[in-house]
């Protein structure tokens, strides 16, 4: 059973937290297929957050294909991050990253405005995936 | 609701309940003497309509051993404003004080409902516990009323129905004054105020006149024309029937002792009667219940009043 | 259609001469946790004795579930509501006030109760009780009524960290279950932001901000550069404050679109900044030309 925490300081949504925890769960193989996800009660008894902020997690990693919900018997965890596939991404998602960079580089950015404008366009990537 | 209203006001009850199981006991062992000395005196054969010679000796002898008993039960007539001061009053004045009215008026039970099944039950417990009291009371007075009836106040007013009639009413009267106050000190002190004006003034100014006195003509001395009645005044009448003032009456003793008459056989000679009013003995119960049916439309219309005004009074 | 939870039209009370709650219009949406912020006397507890039918208006109307709480108080069998200081009977025990709960209220489930009841012993005198388990306890009580509104009035005054967690970790399960709206007032926004998604402000002059929590986190941002005379900002609708320090202006503002001036650095703004800028006396003249603003932010 995974065990949330939630930092309120960190400025990640915290539905968001939700679902990096469960992903950061599936990826040390702590939760596997089968498994069932904590109840929207249980977390929020534990954490007291709104419940709608759970929900809203859950149906996140329903909609990336993670979780899946049974109706009246809870949320089951239904396909794990395979590593192997990523992995194969990643020389190549690098190598389009520094072509990118040098491209900031050159348009006068400093690291600070590249972090700040790669952390802005995920978290609106993401809100408008949810909403 | 019973639950409730037994919850919150056990203390009150167990407390009216001891003080009247006090009230039985007290009675109980001060009648015993009274019961003796009645034997003693042979006072059954002095209780009208018969009669031998000597019994108003007797009888005044009886009466003047036991009078401090008699008067202290006077004292007796304060109990019903107990009902009021401390079970009324408080009933809404300790929640505001308290802020629980917050609590108990924010549940599925209406603040209407809630009172009026606090005050019906409360009611129900006062009028039970005020007639216990007001049935040991005519037990122990039963030679005293017998013997100098029970209309006057040491018996009328701790005797028969109006003593459940005044508790209900200062009941009533505690309440509203707790929902006008808020203060528990000052509903207190209001209901007391009020309880005990209202009973002066419907004792003095209403009683005596609810049914038309009687006038009998008195010869002599005789104070009362009738055994057991309530003497209301007492006045001098001439010949043309007018009342005689003080001054006259003073005149024509004056003249008499002048000439060395006994003033009262002058009196007579000049044709001046004596003309009580009163209420005769056996108005008793006429008297006690419509004395109790207005101290219990008073507290009906005191409680209606209570109900209405709880649901807008703001908070 | 369920009617609102709340519902308020110019509501107003006014206490002898001076006006506790003046001018307040709001809806609270179904199944929100709403945070009714303000400072004090603004008319947070007032707002929330009215919709209690505790007091009656001065002016204007306010419905809860529908119907009007002085009238219809049967309404309040729906409504689970805590005071400051949660008052109880002091001299009962648990178990009977438990019971004073029961008895009052004709839908009633034991299960919330019994769960607070693991860590309090029904025997304790109420007046006993530490704050935080009184506090805990008129909680479950107004959750035992399965109620669909439930109103709470600075429950966090005078209760430590540790017994500020466990009063709203029993509120949202009890939100969880029963799926309830919830009105939270406090005047310290740390305390609620963990779990409001709609924020309600009052201010002495009604409410001054009213929203869902994250799409005002999401058009609010905040705006730091060097000092230089204002000009419309793109993707700025209006400025909700300045700050003016030597040489930094910082700028609270209200955006309408992405904001791409890289004359600023763009941050967002955590909801207790937020709500405390808008709580601000001054308020200045936005530098964009006045358009029609909608009903959310009353100006």
């Amino acid at each position: 059973m995974i065990e949330f925490h939630l930092d309120p300081s960190s400025g990640v949504a915290t539905y968001l937290q939700i679902v990096q925890q469960v992903k950061e769960a599936l990826r040390l193989r702590t939760i596997d297929v089968g498994d069932q996800l904590p109840t929207v009660r249980e977390v929020v008894a534990d954490l007291a957050i709104n419940p709608n902020t759970v929900a809203k997690a859950y149906r996140e990693l329903e909609r990336e294909g993670l979780v899946v919900a049974r109706q009246g018997r809870g949320t089951f965890v239904s396909s794990t991050l395979s590593p192997k596939a990523s992995l194969a991404h990643y020389d190549r998602l690098r190598v389009e990253l520094e072509r990118w960079l040098a491209i900031a580089d050159e348009a006068g950015l400093d690291e600070e405005s590249i972090r700040a404008l790669i952390s802005a366009t995920l978290r609106e990537r993401l809100a408008r995936r949810v909403a | 609701m019973a639950w409730v209203t037994w919850r919150q006001h056990r203390a009150q009850l167990v407390a009216a309940f001891g003080l009247l199981v006090a009230l039985a006991v007290a009675a109980f062992a001060t009648r015993l003497p009274i019961q003796a000395e009645y034997h003693r005196d042979a006072l059954s054969g002095c209780l009208p309509p018969a009669s031998r010679s000597g019994c108003d000796i007797i009888v005044r002898h009886f009466e003047s051993q036991f009078d401090s008993w008699v008067a202290a039960l006077r004292g007796l007539a304060v109990l019903p404003a107990l009902a009021g001061v401390f079970v009324g009053a408080p009933l809404l004045a300790r929640e505001f004080e308290h802020d629980t009215h917050r609590f108990a008026w924010t549940q599925g039970v209406t603040r209407r409902r809630w009172l009026l099944w606090k005050i019906a039950l409360l009611a129900a417990g006062t009028v039970a516990i005020a007639a216990a009291s007001s049935v040991v009371v005519m037990w122990w007075r039963s030679p005293f009323d017998t013997l100098e009836g029970r209309l006057s106040p040491s018996g009328f007013d701790v005797e028969g129905v109006v003593v459940p009639a005044y508790a209900l009413f200062a009941l009533a009267v505690g309440v509203l004054a707790g929902l006008l106050f808020r203060r528990s000190v000052a509903a207190m002190t209001a209901t007391l105020v009020t309880f005990a004006s209202t009973r002066l003034i419907v004792m003095y100014f209403v009683r005596p006149y609810v049914l038309a006195p009687l006038h009998r003509v008195v010869i002599g001395t005789d104070a009362v024309p009738q055994t057991g009645g309530w003497v209301l005044n007492d006045t001098l009448v001439d010949t043309a029937g007018r009342q005689i003032t003080a001054g006259r009456e003073d005149l024509a003793v004056l003249h008499a002792q002048h000439a060395g008459i006994d003033p009262q056989t002058y009196l007579v000679t000049l044709g001046w009667k004596r003309v009580v009013a009163y209420q005769p003995a056996g108005r008793f119960w006429t008297l006690q219940f419509i004395e109790a049916g207005i101290f219990v439309a008073l507290a009906a219309a005191v409680i209606l009043a209570t109900l209405w005004l709880v649901r807008r009074t703001p908070t | 259609m369920n009617p609102a939870p709340l519902d308020a039209r110019g509501l107003g009370k006014r206490f002898r001469r001076e006006w506790g709650l003046r001018d307040c219009t709001l809806t609270i949406p179904h199944g929100a946790v709403v945070g009714l912020a303000g400072p004090n006397a603004a008319g947070k507890s007032t707002l929330l004795s009215l919709a209690a039918g505790l007091l009656a208006p001065s002016e204007g109307s306010i419905a809860v579930l529908g119907r009007d709480p002085l009238r219809e108080p049967a309404v309040l069998a729906d409504v689970g509501y805590v005071a400051q200081s949660a008052p109880l009977y002091r001299s009962f025990t648990v178990a009977e006030t438990i019971e004073f709960s029961r008895r009052t209220n004709s839908r009633w489930d034991d299960e919330v109760v019994h769960e607070v009841l693991t860590r309090i012993s029904a025997d304790t005198k109420v007046g006993t009780l530490s704050t935080g388990d009184r506090a805990r306890l008129a909680l479950a009580l107004a959750l035992g009524k399965r109620p669909q509104l439930v109103l709470l009035d600075e429950p966090f005054a005078r209760l430590d960290p540790l017994a500020g967690r466990e009063f709203l970790q029993l509120l949202m399960d009890g939100v969880a279950e029963t799926g309830a709206t919830v009105v939270i007032a406090s005047h310290v926004i740390a305390d609620i932001e963990r779990v409001c998604d709609h924020i309600v402000l009052l201010t002495g002059g009604g409410v001054r901000l009213e929203g869902n929590v994250e799409e005002l986190l999401e058009s609010h941002r905040i705006l730091m550069g060097p000092r230089r005379p204002l000009g419309s900002i793109r993707g700025v609708r209006s400025i909700v404050r300045e700050r003016h320090g030597d040489r930094q202006l910082t700028l609270l503002v209200r955006s309408d679109g992405p904001i791409v001036d890289h004359s600023w650095r763009v941050e967002r703004v955590g909801l207790e900044e937020l709500v405390l800028a808008y709580m601000a006396p001054e308020r200045l003249p936005a530098p964009v030309p006045p358009e029609k603003v909608p009903l959310r932010w009353h100006g």
